[in-house]
């Protein structure tokens, strides 16, 4: 045998050994939510069959909460890809004075423990009345999204040559008018990578919908999960289907836009 | 002129929405946390007391905090060896221009689109002292001694949740470096073998000067991630038994939201945002000088 040929069997075997690994988990909720209870005494046994009474339960249980983080999610993602567009604009066409600082300022924001804004957060919500309801939940994701959205849109604007703007605006096309009908629709390739990638950090969230939702009707899944995970005495078969059923709409959105997925996280992770 | 003025308004135009909200909903909160740090308040009564330092001398009396941040620096170290480490490896057996590649990226990558409650949740399963997984394999192959309550044991639980973490954020590392292997210009490796340069020698000659901007990255998001840790500890152990797993981000939500001690609840707030830009402001400074290059 080659050395070349020994080189490649190695790191073959390397991958796929890593690959059960990384799938074990995976595939141990997909076959414990398909199982029943005394079939859960052996967690290396396939299913017998597909056992419909977890699924049922799992729905139950985070059915609702997955129509509320849909309700979140779709508005929320769109709303803070345009907030985050609005400033992006202007910071990476224009130098003005104190644009660097603005740009700081909300980079800063990338990184800012989200626990130092909770209490204060919760108390205006509350006086909006927005403290438990869906729209609320629009509103902190966009704002919490505009660091991630400004910066990976200011990339991408950066991207598209400088003197299309200046030869818009000879033929007689407005700032905001370039905005609208030039830029926006060139930049359709880094709103789809953004949007993806801001879904499945709204889908995600815990801790704002842990601070911020209290009723069954906003509560996100994710939430609900949490709270079923939490229970001391859990059963399992249900507790996998719940989680399967949580990770479905991410993970299809992944497995379909993966090059999407990984261009935003790539655009979104800071390189100099 | 009048149309430079003109130009400059639009431009700010576009900016209030961003700059407003964020400062409404963002800044405001961050400087009333610090403010609400020297109350006492319970989240309710229109009563604050304002009581100087006395949050922060309780704080660093507290038999949780203490461990919390004991806590924290194990994450610290954790995040920023195992998942770089073992993100760096998949990248380097990846990018070998093998059939499937992409499937194995994608593989790897899976669980870090999963929410961390999810995750939580099937690792809290594969941990079961009696039917889990773990304890059943160890079983198996004769190591049932090595059989125990991973999350519910004082002593290895917070190693127990990093495990779980692990798997789910070691693509975040993979993807980065995956990325920055692929922009070495393949030149400089051609040139290595040209001269005869075995594996060890091109990777830390080359591959890992040339890594240096994604590892960079890779090491101040994973610095940061650690000292935020909130969402998986949470949904797996709440930070016990006792307080085993206990970290800062837990601990503020429990002290703010389970006992309605704002007061105690801001200050490790405060403590967790000073740590948080110890760690990153040379990082932003490093960003933002770089910026200026991207710019012009």
């Amino acid at each position: 045998m080659t050395r070349a040929k020994r080189k490649y069997i190695f790191i073959y075997a390397a991958l796929i050994f890593f690959a059960a690994v990384f799938l074990v988990p995976i595939g141990v909720m997909i076959s414990t939510s398909m199982k029943s209870p005394p079939e859960l005494v052996n967690v290396l046994a396939l299913p017998k069959g597909f056992y419909r009474e977890n699924h049922r339960a799992a729905f139950e249980i985070i059915g609702r909460g997955m129509l509320n983080s849909l309700l979140i999610t779709l508005p929320a993602v769109f709303i803070s890809s345009f907030v985050g567009a609005l400033g992006a604009y202007p910071l990476s066409q224009f130098r003005f004075k104190g644009d660097q600082l603005v740009y700081m300022f909300l980079l800063a924001g990338l990184f800012v423990p989200f626990q130092i804004v909770l209490i204060p957060l919760f108390q205006i919500m509350r006086e909006l009345r927005l403290y438990d309801s869906i729209p609320g939940l629009w509103l902190v994701h966009t704002v919490y999204g505009i660091p991630i959205c400004t910066f990976y849109l200011r990339n991408f604007f950066a991207t598209i040559p400088k003197s299309l703007l200046e030869a818009s605006l000879i033929d007689g096309c407005s700032i905001a008018g370039y905005f609208f009908r030039i830029l926006l629709p060139l930049s359709k390739p880094g709103f789809a990578a953004l949007i993806i990638l801001q879904a499945r950090a709204i889908w995600n969230d815990l801790l704002f919908g842990l601070t911020l939702t209290r009723s069954a009707t906003t509560r996100p899944v994710t939430v609900e999960l949490s709270a079923f995970v939490g229970m001391t005495d859990v059963q399992y078969g249900h507790l996998m289907a719940a989680s399967l059923w949580s990770i479905l709409p991410t993970t299809i959105i992944f497995l379909v836009f993966q090059k999407h997925f990984i261009r935003g996280l790539l655009g979104g992770s800071i390189k100099s | 002129m009048k149309l430079e003025t003109e130009r400059k308004l639009t431009f700010a135009l576009f900016l209030v929405i961003p700059v407003v909200s964020f400062s409404v909903f963002v800044i405001y909160p961050i400087i009333r946390s610090i403010w609400l740090s020297f109350h006492r308040w319970d989240g309710i009564s229109p009563v604050m007391t304002y009581v100087g330092l006395r949050n922060y001398q309780r704080l660093f009396a507290n038999t949780a905090f203490k461990i919390a941040l004991t806590n924290n620096a194990k994450w610290l170290v954790f995040s920023l060896l195992l998942p770089p480490a073992l993100g760096l490896l998949l990248a380097l057996l990846i990018d070998n221009k093998l059939k499937g590649e992409r499937l194995f990226q994608t593989i790897y990558f899976l669980p870090y689109t999963i929410t961390p409650v999810a995750v939580a949740a099937v690792w809290r399963w594969l941990y079961e002292p009696r039917n889990g997984l773990i304890n059943q394999l160890l079983t198996r192959i004769g190591l049932g001694h090595l059989a125990r309550p991973w999350i519910g044991n004082v002593s290895i639980a917070t190693y127990a949740v990093m495990a779980a973490s692990l798997w789910w954020t070691t693509g975040f590392s993979l993807v980065l470096y995956l990325s920055g292997l692929r922009n070495i210009p393949p030149e400089l490796l051609e040139a290595a073998d040209i001269d005869g340069a075995n594996f060890l020698q091109k990777f830390r000659r080359v591959i890992i000067p040339q890594l240096l901007p994604s590892t960079i990255v890779v090491l101040a998001m994973s610095a940061v991630d650690a000292l935020r840790v909130f969402d998986i500890i949470y949904a797996l152990t709440r930070g016990g038994p006792g307080y085993a797993t206990e970290v800062l981000a837990t601990l503020m939500f429990d002290f703010s939201f389970n006992r309605f001690d704002m007061g105690l609840g801001s200050a490790v707030a405060v403590v967790l945002l000073v740590l948080s830009a110890i760690i990153i402001l040379p990082y932003i400074y490093h960003t933002s000088k770089g910026l200026e290059g991207i710019r012009n």
